[in-house]
């Protein structure tokens, strides 16, 4: 099927009369391409491309406009995910888009919508096929522990994201993000999950340090959730739609899950050698690697996991959002982080593995 | 065998044609999913069954009769009623377990995990066989 200019043209109309409005100066603005995207389930996306004409000629721009749905793949406020790109952009070199407009009132587009700049010529790279980034896999790697770090490193105070969403005290950082995501799997689990019940007790039972500083916490960060240029660098780092203040060990744990490492646990989020990937991170974002912290919050990233994907298959399941890849998440990859949350709970309770 | 050759069309004919469009991403992800169903299909009626027996062990090693009827039929919805019933006692019978302090709770509780730890890795579907689906899964 050939590749539709505007696969909607209702909303591209719409989109056309808000986007002239509150773009300074901006007169005669067509939308000329316009064409939902996956990725970024959590909100329908569109890759959008505009032309206008201001007082210094014609012009055009590439964007991408996140529309909220019905139900999406996490309950998140697109303010929140809207300042933690502000509060990263432009910051510590780290890529993420331009945020644009946010606009909360359902009106001009039937749902409430953000709009960010859209980095060109960057490829995603598929979690569970990492080898497709050769032959830069290091250079990549590289590339992303040291924006892991870099968005750990950034100055919270008087930052956007400050100003949408509290700040935890840095001895509650873990139990708020437990607290969150027991609470996600209770109310959206379809069935009794007795390991995940387990990993709740046993995380609640055994605390890890206190976070050695409040940072913005990307909440995502993970292959997948980023574009490279194909020459070993990453130009973009998207879907910040779980951003929030917190532990910069929930970021590192997360990133380096068993899940996203495609098979290759001797690499660090399946790129680099550990030492050297905890030696870059630790170089951007000022902080000491503690494997104390760090087992307690990669135990907490498969049952952060869970609770993902529990709410995406109730999404689906009540019809509240009907994109199959909620479906298969709610069912591939809950199976994979229950069986290795299952692996390692077993191994402490005895079991021989 | 047949949800096999329907997730393979899927993924191998039909998403391939709608390349670029929204809906290709769907065909592809719903062909990957039908092979999973293949597989489970053929298979979750004796996963059910040999959980609820395992389930049904467990609490009887903890001394708990447990009131849960037999299945009333052998249709996967009646099986799963059955192994829901009794995981929710093997969850109230763990966080007992958890909160006493003796050698015979540790050792039922190493059992339990090695009846979550079977049941997980039984559960777990075969990797999906199909890049341009796998693609849709990031």
């Amino acid at each position: 099927m050939p590749d539709t200019a505007v696969d909607n043209p209702t909303l591209a109309d719409k989109f056309a009369a808000y986007a002239e409005a509150h773009i300074p100066g901006a007169g005669n603005l067509r939308v000329t391409h316009m064409n939902r995207i996956h990725g970024g389930a959590s909100r329908e996306t569109y890759s959008v491309d505009i032309a206008y004409e201001d007082a210094t000629g014609p012009k055009v721009k590439g964007l991408i406009l996140r529309r909220d749905p019905a139900d999406s793949l996490i309950d998140t406020d697109r303010r929140v995910e809207f300042a933690a790109i502000r509060t990263a952009y432009g910051k510590a070199n780290i890529p993420a888009p331009e945020a644009l407009f946010l606009e909360t009132d359902p009106g001009p587009l039937g749902a409430p919508f953000f709009v960010m700049g859209r980095i060109e010529g960057g490829t995603p790279l598929n979690p569970f096929r990492i080898e497709e980034v050769e032959p830069y896999r290091t250079e990549v790697g590289r590339d992303f522990f040291r924006h892991l770090g870099a968005i750990a490193s950034l100055d919270i105070d008087g930052a956007p994201i400050a100003d949408e969403i509290d700040t935890p005290e840095a001895g509650q950082c873990w139990k708020r993000e437990l607290d969150h995501w027991a609470s996600e799997i209770r109310t959206h689990a379809r069935e009794p999950q007795p390991v995940a019940e387990a990993a709740i007790r046993y995380l609640a039972a055994s605390p890890p340090p206190p976070a050695q500083k409040l940072a913005l916490v990307h909440g995502d960060f993970r292959s997948g959730n980023f574009l490279h240029d194909g020459a070993g660098h990453i130009c973009a780092v998207l879907d910040w739609e779980m951003a929030h203040i917190g532990d910069p060990y929930e970021d590192l744990a997360w990133a380096t899950d068993l899940l996203w490492c495609a098979s290759d646990q001797a690499r660090a989020a399946g790129f680099i050698p550990w030492p050297e990937a905890l030696a870059i991170w630790q170089e951007a974002s000022g902080c000491t690697f503690d494997p104390q912290a760090f087992e307690w919050w990669s135990l907490f990233a498969h049952l952060k996991g869970l609770g993902i994907w529990i709410s995406s298959a109730r999404a689906f399941a009540d019809g509240k959002n009907d994109d199959p890849i909620l479906a298969w998440s709610g069912w591939f990859t809950h199976a994979a982080h229950e069986l290795m949350l299952a692996s390692r709970l077993a191994e402490k309770h005895g079991v021989k593995i | 065998m047949i949800l096999q050759r329907i997730g393979a069309t899927l993924v191998q004919d039909v998403a391939p044609k709608l390349e670029g469009d929204y809906s290709g991403g769907h065909a592809g992800i719903s062909g990957v999913m039908a092979v999973m169903a293949g597989e489970m299909w053929d298979k979750e009626a004796d996963l059910l069954a040999n959980e609820i027996a395992r389930l049904r062990a467990l609490l009887e090693a903890a001394g708990m009769g447990d009131d849960v009827p037999e299945a009333a039929s052998l249709k996967i919805s009646d099986l799963k009623a059955t192994r829901n019933a009794l995981s929710e006692q093997l969850i109230a019978l763990q966080t007992r377990l958890e909160a006493a302090d003796d050698e015979a709770s540790r050792a039922l509780n190493t059992q339990i995990w090695a009846h979550l730890l079977a049941t997980s890795a039984a559960r777990m579907p075969s990797p999906p066989a199909f890049a341009a689906a796998e693609s849709e899964a990031t």
